[in-house]
């Protein structure tokens, strides 16, 4: 039946430039691409369920058609949504429940992590997760923390609370579980710019559930992160900030598009890290930095651009002394989260990236710097540069 | 001069035209249909194909209900590719008259329809976009109709048994031998005089048929009254949603294939007008504030077309005139009973719905009037495309490779013949118009087998032009295929079609030029006249007369 | 926030807007929601094509002398001759920094080849499309071959050669057609009947190819000198790309313009954001203004869609948010307006006087020409009627002139983003100095 929310296919004057940008469909035959996918197929999809086409699923999400659109049309979400409401999914998919359900299998590994990172390393669990979950044994994991952030959080809460002016930092489930050291990153630099930070309970934003198909679940996550922290919203500034753009479009825009809730409680002070970082640099808050003398290439995450936050991170970095930046040219890294995780998309995936890659090799840098974790993951793995978060960077130059 | 011999001459290739040339052909008897035009492109091909229940007349013209609801159950069977059965709804809103509800019960009970009183929550999980103020609806066995595909298909049998099928073909003159008619001459195209003689005229031209009566030198009146409608850029609605309310302005919402259909509006025009019909602005407004009413949405959604027909009323003398209360029964004259005038029928009147019925009555007259024993099959015999059960999941798996959404448009548009029409062969199914997936081997299977002149009837057998984008992109993909495949030896170059059919996409487009169709307009111009530079071409052929704007 | 330059939309005239801007050291951002018109453009640039008769104009510049009198509401008039002078000067110079070569015909407009065979005049083409030797085999009557890659179904050399013979520069030539058969290394499993131009374009790209597909140039010619191909000859790299095929063909190869995605408009449009980068300049591209405030005949702030309540501030603002396509000017039921800060607009509110009754009515169609209403400076007027003083309007946003049926947009979109530059400049110097 018909959504009454997402009409905007209704726009698309069918202008072909969402194809033009499209990372799938550039490199596999087997998408035919946004515009065909999305506003052209929805109105054949609403005549009969029956004429969705298979190839919807090797959409990524990962939202450059949307940029692209001059019609406002928000194809990607279309085809999130026909993805899951036209074709029929078996109920049983065991990996995709562990890799959606992030902070469930963040929160028993980080228990154990040495063992668990020792065991995911190993070939013999990678050939049998290969054979049994179809994840495949070329992919490399993310290590886990030993110990979560919020716990390392709690050591230091009180003194937050020292801080007139303080924002909430939705950390996430890669900070909390993989990236530990990111969130001490950003406390710093916060905290030398006389920030405090504040953290509330919160459950995973949802990317990853959406992605999978559990939507019901990613509703109920949604909800009660609205509701944490538009609740904490009115002890501190009202800031709300993240430091993985993924969670962050998930806050400002999935909430609302692909899942119909209501968020205005948090739309409008919901911010990327860097973009709540440029607006206290232009106030003049800037913290104390020493020249770093870094060669970097920056990579911009595609949820980044969709949020239209690439500027302020680029000119965060462009003011850190003695950075020497090059910004690579907008290129897919192909993971796309889960995506790259799966053995049927595996192959798109890493043809993807092969364009970032190269672009990063021809720039060589010491480090390459992007500010989505799952991006950081697809460069590490096939690139031999390491990726930092500019946050990292941030705390690297401060004195 | 070329001369043509045969049975029996039809002149209008409407729906009408089409099942009769159809039903003869099945008989056995040998036929020529002349079309002025294309199939379809008169009144056939400008209502909003509603397969009626009958409900809608159960009021006022139980007879009509009763035809009605007859065809519908045969229609279901034979035209099965041409029909979806989608359902309909009656729906008061607080402002409508109570006791309609109940009428309309009694009169479908009297006619044998099939009408179930629902609550309306019922209504709204049948139809979820409907206005929420409703207080009562009525379930009836409603469904859509595609009015190009049943007349194309009604000829491709035609043709399959034998009969002769002219379009773009005028008739000049009807051969007169004493009190006799012999037959017709007529033009076609570019000026190729062509005799047809025959033992039989039919004249099934609808509202054209006054013409041809004065051609004969006879006199029979017709009453036109234009009818408006508006296009929406995609289905709106999943069932017929009609308000329960005497017949007036904007009153049902009609899904056909992708797109809704509000209609319709009623304006007598005079006779010399018929040519010249421009849907007016009031017209618009009226539809979209009624159907509005129905279904909220269609406040944010683009309108595509506007476009109006004729309804080919003959006017009996003695009957109350006045736009809807003159019946739309259906009328078989024999002039020869009435002026002395031999081998001459009229067949007017009716609906698309009674297409077949007016061609078992008019082809049972032949037989009589030629003394040939035959019986009309037409109830039983599927047309081309519906010969068994069309299952889309069957017919999908058989086409594995070929995008499912290419599949099922084909299939849905062709029936059974998708085999005649689709191979594994990459050429074949690469997709010329995006909006409709329209496969080349669409375009080269209607131009091979359905009669297709131009760019215009190419629109009319598939549906290529007919969606959001109006022929922005596949305007000329199809232009130049009509090169590639089209019949040889053309006289008219492939720009020139290409201008004319979006001269043709223009005329609904403009009455209903605003939001997104302005910005799709002026994208399209962009291409074709920044681009292209098409406007600046010199043809020196006239153009036809100026239609109003078609489906 | 504090820039000097904000402009609202990254088309042509916010481009050149923002080059010029961030050239001269300017604190330069462009808020973009969605791709310009360039992706969908000729690729080449036109200034004045035709008189209001619709005769073809040879010398634009002379005509804009007379326009000036004639016209005076016309951008071209407001901006004046010898800016638009410059602003061309400028933006081929500008193009050939990111490694765009134009072609120009002195001051004289030259003709390209469409995808219908016919000739429209333009004033800047990429030299793959024209260019002096072109020019000259032209004149010489030397055979042409038009070519397409057999199952390319954006292009179709038979509707091409349908005009083409009749045109009156090419009487008396051999004019021929060819297919170049996607050979087997082109095969891939995705369906090459479905490949846009990009799609090859980036085949092209790749170079692998390039001596195979010369061969097939060269077969498909036949006896031809000059061969025309559907514009798709790399996207990055065209430049070098095209003239390696001539060397290996040995053959004159001109570009012709197809349905969208335009890969020679692409090409303008990576050329100026490039520019624009290289030069410092910032641009955001998934995001739209949809608001701002006006204070005192100033624009205060304007407000994105990903910011709600942010304020956006600058000194200086410009729009080059486009015509109804773009979504520069909405039109309703019965209704046209500017979106953002609902300036007043020149042109009816009447529907019925929007369009002309036949599509490619002689006389185009008034709603081509509906636009902002500006002053002489180019600054429009706001809801309540006066100017705002820090704002500009350019390109096809702007009332008074029908971009298609002169061909002027390009013209329109570069003079007019130039000059609004150039006053943000001289204002900011000004208060520099003060």
């Amino acid at each position: 039946m018909i959504n009454l929310e997402n009409i905007s296919f209704d726009h698309c004057i069918k202008c072909t430039v969402c194809t033009i940008y499209c990372p799938v469909a550039r490199n596999t035959h087997l998408f035919p691409g946004p515009k065909q996918s999305g506003p052209d197929a929805e109105r054949l999809r609403i005549k009969n369920p029956r004429l969705v086409d298979a190839s919807l699923k090797y959409c990524t999400n990962c939202k450059r058609c949307e940029i692209a659109c001059p019609s406002n049309v928000k194809i990607a979400d279309i085809i999130q949504d026909a993805k899951w409401k036209y074709t029929r999914v078996f109920w049983f998919r065991p990996r995709d429940f562990f890799m959606s359900r992030t902070d469930l299998a963040g929160s028993a590994a980080t228990m154990f992590a040495p063992l668990v990172n020792f065991v995911v390393s190993l070939t013999i669990v990678k050939l049998l997760m290969e054979f049994f979950l179809r994840i495949p044994s070329a992919r490399a994991f993310p290590t886990y923390n030993n110990g979560t952030f919020t716990s390392w959080f709690k050591k230091i809460r009180g003194h937050q609370g020292g801080f007139k002016n303080r924002v909430t930092y939705f950390h996430g489930c890669f900070v909390n579980y993989n990236k530990r050291s990111l969130g001490e990153d950003l406390v710093r630099v916060l905290n030398s710019m006389k920030i405090g930070v504040d953290v509330v309970r919160e459950k995973c934003c949802g990317v990853p559930l959406i992605a999978n198909g559990y939507l019901t679940r990613a509703r109920k996550n949604a909800r009660y992160n609205i509701a944490s922290l538009s609740e904490q919203k009115k002890s501190n500034s009202g800031i709300i900030v993240t430091t993985s753009s993924s969670c962050a479009f998930a806050l400002k825009h999935e909430y609302a598009n692909l899942l119909g809730l209501d968020n205005s409680a948090i739309y409008s002070n919901t911010e990327y890290i860097t973009k709540y970082l440029f607006d206290r640099f232009e106030d003049g808050n800037i913290p104390d930095m020493k020249p770093v003398h870094i060669r970097a290439a920056y990579h911009a995450p595609c949820h980044l651009e969709r949020l239209g936050g690439v500027m302020y991170t680029i000119d965060i970095l462009k003011r850190i002394p003695g950075l020497d930046l090059v910004i690579l040219n907008s290129e897919c890294c192909g993971i796309a989260g889960t995506y790259g995780f799966k053995k049927e998309y595996y192959k798109v995936s890493q043809d993807i990236g092969q364009h970032l890659f190269k672009l990063i090799d021809r720039a060589n840098p010491e480090y390459v710097i992007t500010d989505c974790e799952t991006c950081a993951m697809q460069i590490e793995m096939n690139t031999q540069y390491q990726v930092i978060h500019p946050v990292t960077l941030l705390a690297m130059a401060l004195k | 001069m070329r001369t043509i011999e045969t049975d029996v001459i039809i002149i209008g290739g409407g729906a009408t035209g089409a099942g009769t040339v159809r039903d003869l052909s099945l008989r056995g008897i040998r036929a020529v249909l002349v079309e002025k035009d294309d199939i379809a492109f008169g009144t056939t091909g400008r209502n909003h194909g509603l397969l009626h229940s009958g409900a809608r007349y159960a009021v006022n013209d139980l007879e009509s209900a009763r035809e009605c609801i007859s065809e519908n159950r045969i229609l279901k069977k034979i035209a099965a590719h041409c029909i979806e059965d989608t359902g309909g709804l009656f729906v008061t809103l607080p402002e409508d008259e109570r006791t309609y509800h109940d009428r309309l019960l009694e009169g479908c009970r009297q006619a044998g329809i099939k009408a179930e009183e629902i609550s309306a929550r019922e209504a709204f999980s049948i139809e979820p976009n409907l206005n929420r103020s409703i207080i009562r609806a009525i379930k009836v066995p409603d469904g859509t109709i595609d009015p190009f595909r049943l007349a194309a298909s009604n000829v491709l049998d035609a043709v399959e048994h034998g009969a002769l099928i002219l379009t773009h073909t005028r008739v000049t003159g009807v051969i007169v031998e004493g009190t006799r008619v012999a037959g017709i001459t007529c033009e076609k195209d570019p000026g190729e005089l062509i005799n047809i003689r025959g033992r039989l005229v039919i004249n099934a031209a609808g509202v054209w048929g006054q013409h041809i009566c004065s051609l004969a030198g006879i006199e029979l009146t017709m009453y036109p009254s234009k009818g408006s409608m508006v296009i929406i850029d995609y289905r709106i609605n999943g069932v017929v949603v009609n308000r329960c309310r005497k017949p007036s302005d904007g009153d049902i919402i009609v899904p056909g294939d992708t797109v809704s259909l509000i209609g319709t509006t009623s304006k007598k025009i005079d006779y010399d007008k018929i040519e010249y019909l421009n849907v007016d602005d009031d017209e618009i407004e009226v539809l979209l504030r009624d159907g509005e009413k129905l279904i909220p949405n269609l406040s944010r959604t683009r309108v595509l077309r506007a476009y109006c027909g004729v309804r080919p009323l003959v006017d009996t003398p003695g009957k109350q005139a006045g736009g809807r209360s003159i019946s739309r029964g259906i009328v078989l004259i024999d002039h020869e009973e009435r002026d002395g005038l031999e081998g001459l029928l009229t067949i007017a009147g009716g609906k698309l719905m009674t297409y077949r019925l007016m061609a078992e009555m008019a082809s049972d007259m032949t037989c009589l009037k030629l003394g040939i024993k035959a019986e009309c099959s037409t109830h039983k015999q599927p047309l081309p495309g519906s010969e068994t059960k069309i299952s889309p999941k069957k017919h999908i798996r058989a086409f594995t490779g070929i995008p499912e959404s290419v599949v099922g448009s084909t299939l849905y548009r062709h029936g059974q013949r998708v085999r005649n029409i689709l191979k594994k062969d990459k050429k074949n199914y690469r997709i010329i118009c995006e909006c409709e997936m329209v496969t080349e081997g669409e375009v080269e299977y209607a131009l091979k087998n359905l009669n297709v002149k131009d760019i215009v009837d190419l629109r009319r057998r598939t549906r290529i032009g007919m969606g959001p984008c109006q022929g922005e992109l596949c305007a000329y993909r199809a232009a130049g295929l009509f090169k590639e495949l089209g019949p040889g030896n053309q006289s008219v170059k492939s720009s020139q079609l290409l201008r004319d059919f979006l001269e043709e996409r223009w005329k609904g487009i403009k009455p209903v030029l605003w939001g997104d169709s302005l910005r799709e307009a002026e994208f399209t111009y962009w291409i074709y006249q920044g681009l292209f530079g098409l406007g600046d071409i010199d043809f020196t052929k006239r153009h036809g007369p100026d239609e109003g704007g078609d489906r | 926030m504090n820039y000097d330059c904000l402009i609202v939309g990254a088309g042509l005239s916010g481009l050149v807007c923002g080059i010029r801007c961030a050239s001269e050291g300017l604190r330069t951002v462009i808020i973009s929601g969605g791709m310009n018109a360039l992706h969908f453009s000729s690729g080449s640039i036109d200034l004045m094509g035709y008189d209001p008769s619709g005769k073809v104009i040879q010398s634009p510049c002379r005509y804009l002398k007379q326009l000036e009198e004639k016209k005076p509401g016309h951008p071209y008039s407001k901006v004046g001759v010898k800016t638009v002078r410059e602003s061309m000067e400028f933006f081929k110079k500008q193009c050939g920094l990111a490694g765009l070569d134009l072609h120009d015909n002195g001051e004289e407009n030259h003709f390209h080849i469409t995808g219908l065979g016919t000739m429209k005049p333009s004033y800047f083409s990429q030299k793959s499309v024209f260019n002096d030797r072109l020019k000259e085999a032209y004149e010489r009557k030397d055979p042409i071959a038009v070519l397409n890659f057999d199952g390319f179904r954006d292009y179709f050399t038979a509707l091409t050669l349908e005009q083409i013979r009749g045109l009156p520069l090419l009487r008396g030539v051999r004019i021929t057609t060819g297919k170049i058969t996607l050979p087997y290394y082109f095969r891939t499993e995705r369906n090459l009947h479905e490949f846009r131009s990009i799609d090859l374009a980036r085949v092209f790209d790749s170079e692998k190819y390039l001596p195979r597909i010369a061969d097939e140039i060269k077969k498909a010619a036949g006896g031809a000198r000059i061969v025309g191909l559907p514009a798709f000859i790399g996207i990055d790299n065209f430049g070098w790309i095209h003239r390696r095929l001539e060397d290996m063909t040995g053959l004159l190869i001109y570009e012709v313009p197809t349905l969208p995605p335009s890969i020679l408009g692409m090409r303008i449009d990576r050329a100026l954001k490039t520019r624009f980068a290289d030069l410092g300049g910032e641009l955001s591209a998934g995001d739209k203004v949809f608001g701002g405030e006006i204070i005192d005949g100033m624009l205060d702030h304007v407000h994105t869609e990903n910011y709600g309540s942010t304020r956006h501030r600058s000194r200086f603002y410009v729009f080059s948010t486009g015509s109804f396509f773009s979504g520069g000017i909405r039109s309703e039921f019965n209704k046209i307006e500017e979106p953002i800060l609902k300036l007043r607009m020149s042109g009816s509110q009447e529907r019925s006087k929007w369009y002309s009754e036949s599509f490619f009515d002689k006389k185009g169609h008034p709603f081509l020409s509906y636009g902002v209403d500006t002053g002489k400076t180019l600054n429009p007027y706001g809801a309540d009627g006066k100017t705002v003083k820090n704002l500009f309007c350019v390109g096809s946003i702007l009332a008074g002139y029908d971009p298609i049926r002169e061909g002027s947009g390009g013209g329109v979109a570069i003079s007019t983003g130039y000059y609004a530059a150039g006053k943000i400049i001289s204002a900011r110097k000004k208060a520099d100095l003060a």
